[in-house]
């Protein structure tokens, strides 16, 4: 099987962070790792590689630090990775970053495309639905189990409450992968130093250019939420504190 | 994730809890050979990797017929990336530099050049300033730097140079054969709370190395193993340390001016314990602060974390951070002793560098340019034993003579008698400092001795009850969540981070010792001296002292304090599995 996952710098969950100087992103300056549900679907598609035999490739885009998520992968096992690099690939909606994959990938032939649940700075999970749409492939998110079949995939879903999917799909498909689907590996010295000698493709936005459109969707501005703390304190009998209470979450707080 | 709630554990997970780790035996282990191997990727390991690639550079220029590689020299660091683990003041001397990377002042990450000093002597409410700044403190033409983003910034330059620094791998054990040490054992990863090996257990490499470079920082572990294995320490003066402890603030603009430094003496620590304050204006409003204490004080109910809260309360420091907020926390040794407490450099295969060597001038504060020139110096070294393949004591024996014909002899060998001039208090160190300048480092006789900082400590009995003259300075520090912060909140923002399911990698050598003697006789000081609330004593029915040992390894910062100043000499730190530890970003 020849699997492409998609994989995506972030910054780290604990990182301080700060806004730029227009409110619009945040500053760079900034501790990145792999996007976690990424590193669950690398960590899948070198499993099944492992099962099934094939190829792995990793790729990523956005400026030269985000490499680093491609060295990690090709690090832990994948074969090539491929990096649209260029600082303009930060600002892209999910729309245009999966017009910008499927053009960076036109000439390829993969049976899987996985890519994580979502980003954890984003959150748009809809990267990996969109690139499936454009070329045409059957898609499946949320996914906590993959088996090959004699015609195709079966893929366990994980729906709310506890409840699970199983569905029936014939390759190629796109996938979103779940964390949690698997444990993952350590990279190991032998891994990190052969990364270094492993194929790289760069793909300049120039190249991707033609592809993309004006972005659908675009942060106006971000803000640190005001703390508004504040406590009240309900008197009266526990009948009226109740009858308040209720009063505040209907009327004031509108959860009821 | 360090953690902010309390946790209570069962008796049968309080067991659990106390399995340390330990290399496990009857693995196989995948080898892999090197010519260099660099422990540490801090400013002296990666000084010595720089340095190294330059000469390997410079000899392929001029030898196109006898070609030499990189390809097997390797920067170990157990952080997940360079500089996450990395805390210090930080001011830099620019000298090193200068010699390393002429030109590196236009791209290195330089935050502010100093242009004003001020030191002060601190009072409970009031203060005095030094009518002039004591020479050792000028600081005119250094640079105030993040050491996390200069470290960042040096690793970069490494890597392009071709050198391969593997983050997330510490060294865990020192392979030797005889009096030769043939080079690193890596961290098993992949081990659960009870030294079981997980699905996903990856066993550490043995990295076989014609030389081993120890630059871990203080009180390195690997150091350690060779220090004790070889006695390496004897005829010399032990290792004395201080801690700092420090915050990174934002504060209002103008508050603090960018390079702008301030030296404290005095409160909150009394005459009877050794240590100071610093200010460092950056830029961007961001300011460095910190309190230093050396650990060679008496009390064991000192606590260092407490002692920069009450630094901060003081009038002149809590007017200077008004209106602002504190960002980041961390904590961190370095070394005192200096010249007389350094160990032999080199031996057979290997060598040290940096703090790891006691390279700190501690009357200047500052060692991060001496642990650049000696990772400089070592690299010099290796590179012509790499040449001449010989890896011999004597061969790797010239880099001491390097040393102690550059000018890092000259700096400390100044400053040879300084620090121990304060084993006797504030007041005596001052006139012995007085008495040194005069007689151009020596004092009243040549070798002054040291005794290591633990052997200082009372037993409580000997002390007053109330704290006497140190009543106000001992304690948990209580904050008031603005100015003054507690410690589970300072550590918070150090963005301390484990893997959760592993063995302790704080390793009591005897639990016992906690639960009866020092209960009685020192009141368990590592409960105050751990800047991360690694230790803790819980209320317990049936231990024999009502009190039983309690570890959060997770909390740990990496300081090293605890193998330092433990009176009983039971705890060793081992480094956790490789990509956990505090993320100083920025700091």
């Amino acid at each position: 099987m020849k699997i492409l996952v998609c994989m995506k710098q972030v910054p780290q969950k604990d990182a301080p962070l700060k806004l730029n100087e227009s409110g619009t992103w945040i500053r760079e300056d900034v501790s990145y790792e792999v996007n976690e549900p990424d590193a669950y679907a690398l960590e899948e598609a070198l499993r099944q590689k492992e099962k099934h035999t094939g190829e792995v490739v990793v790729i990523t885009a956005g400026p030269a630090r985000s490499q680093q998520v491609l060295r990690e992968g090709l690090a832990k096992g994948a074969d090539r990775a491929i990096h649209l690099e260029d600082n303009g690939f930060v600002g892209l909606d999910a729309f245009n970053m999966a017009k910008a994959f499927v053009a960076a990938i036109k000439d390829e032939k993969f049976d899987l495309i996985f890519t994580g649940l979502q980003s954890d700075d984003y959150g748009y999970a809809q990267t990996g639905v969109i690139m499936a749409e454009l070329m045409g492939w059957p898609h499946a998110t949320i996914i906590m189990e993959i088996q090959k079949t004699e015609s195709g995939i079966r893929v366990k879903r994980e729906l709310e409450d506890g409840w699970f999917q199983h569905v029936e799909m014939p390759l190629p498909a796109l996938l979103t992968i779940q964390s949690g689907i698997n444990k993952l590996r350590y990279a190991t010295l032998l891994g990190i130093k052969q990364a270094k000698n492993k194929p790289l493709r760069k793909v300049t936005m120039d190249e991707v250019k033609s592809a993309l459109g004006e972005n659908l969707q675009k942060i106006e501005k971000l803000y640190v939420p005001q703390k508004t703390k504040k406590t009240e304190m309900l008197d009266g009998t526990p009948g009226e504190v109740a009858k308040k209470l209720v009063d505040k979450l209907r009327n004031e707080i509108r959860v009821m | 994730m360090c953690s902010k709630k309390v946790v209570r554990y069962s008796i049968e997970e309080k067991c659990y809890m106390l399995v340390f780790r330990k290399p496990l035996e009857g693995v196989e282990r995948p080898q892999m050979e090197a010519d260099v191997t660099i422990v540490g990727g801090g400013p002296g390991g990666l000084a010595c990797a720089l340095r190294l690639s330059q000469l390997i550079d410079r000899h392929n220029r001029r030898n196109p017929e006898a070609q030499m590689s990189k390809e097997n020299i390797y920067v170990l660091e157990k952080a997940r990336e360079l500089g996450q683990n990395s805390l210090s003041g930080a001011l830099i001397d620019p000298r090193a530099m200068d010699e390393l990377l002429p030109g590196w002042r236009d791209e290195a990450p330089l935050d502010a050049e100093v242009d004003d000093e001020a030191v002060y002597f601190l009072t409970e409410r009031g203060e005095h300033r030094l009518p002039i700044t004591p020479p050792p403190l000028r600081d005119h033409g250094n640079y105030v730097i993040s050491i996390n983003r200069f470290v960042k910034w040096l690793g970069e330059k490494v890597e392009q140079a071709g050198v391969t620094v593997f983050t997330g791998f510490a060294g865990s054990e020192l392979l030797t054969e005889g009096d030769k040490v043939t080079g690193v054992r890596t961290d098993d990863k992949g081990i659960d709370k009870q030294n079981q090996k997980k699905s996903n257990f990856e066993p550490g490499y043995d990295l076989k190395s014609k030389i081993t470079v120890l630059a871990e920082g203080p009180r390195g572990s690997l150091t350690k193993q060779l220090v004790n294995k070889y006695d390496l320490q004897k005829d010399r003066n032990p290792q004395v340390y201080g801690i700092g402890v420090k915050e990174l603030w934002e504060v209002p603009s103008g508050a603090i001016k960018k390079g702008q430094v301030i030296y404290t003496m005095g409160w909150p620590l009394t005459t009877h314990e050794y240590g100071g304050g610093w200010i460092y204006g950056s830029k961007d409003n961001i300011v460095s602060l910190g309190y230093v204490t050396s650990l060679d004080y008496q009390d064991p109910r000192l606590d260092p974390q407490r002692v920069l809260q009450d630094f901060k309360s003081h009038p002149l420091i809590a007017s200077l951070l008004h209106g602002g907020k504190m960002i980041r926390y961390g904590a961190k040794t370095f070394p005192y002793g200096g010249w007389f407490s350094m160990p032999p450099l080199a031996g057979n295969g290997w060598m040290i560098v940096g703090d790891s060597a006691s390279f700190l001038n501690s009357q200047r504060l500052k060692g991060i340019h001496l642990a650049i020139k000696s990772g400089m110096l070592a690299a010099e070294t290796a590179f012509e034993a790499l040449v001449e393949n010989n890896f011999s004591q004597a061969r790797l024996s010239q880099y001491k003579e390097r040393v102690d014909s550059s000018w890092i002899k000259d700096e400390l060998w100044e400053v040879r008698n300084f620090h121990q001039g304060f084993e006797k208090g504030l007041i005596w160190g001052l006139m012995h400092t007085a008495l040194q300048q005069i007689t151009g480092g020596r004092g009243l006789h040549e070798v002054y001795t040291t005794h290591a900082g633990h052997t200082r400590m009372k037993h409580l009995d000997q002390l007053p009850a109330d704290g006497g003259k140190r009543a106000h300075l001992l304690g948990k520090a209580k904050g008031d969540g603005k100015l003054t912060f507690d410690k589970l909140t300072d550590l918070y923002h150090s963005g301390t981070k484990h893997e959760e399911d592993q063995p302790s990698h704080l390793i009591i050598h005897d639990t016992n010792i906690c639960n009866t003697r020092c209960v009685e006789e020192f009141g368990n000081p590592c409960q105050n001296f751990c800047p991360a609330n690694v230790y803790e004593m819980e209320e317990d029915a049936s231990a024999p002292k009502g009190k039983t040992i309690h570890l959060n390894p997770s909390n740990c910062v990496h300081c090293k304090t605890c193998d330092i100043m433990d009176p009983y000499e039971i705890i060793t730190w081992v480094p956790p599995e490789g990509g956990g530890g505090p993320n100083y970003d920025g700091m």
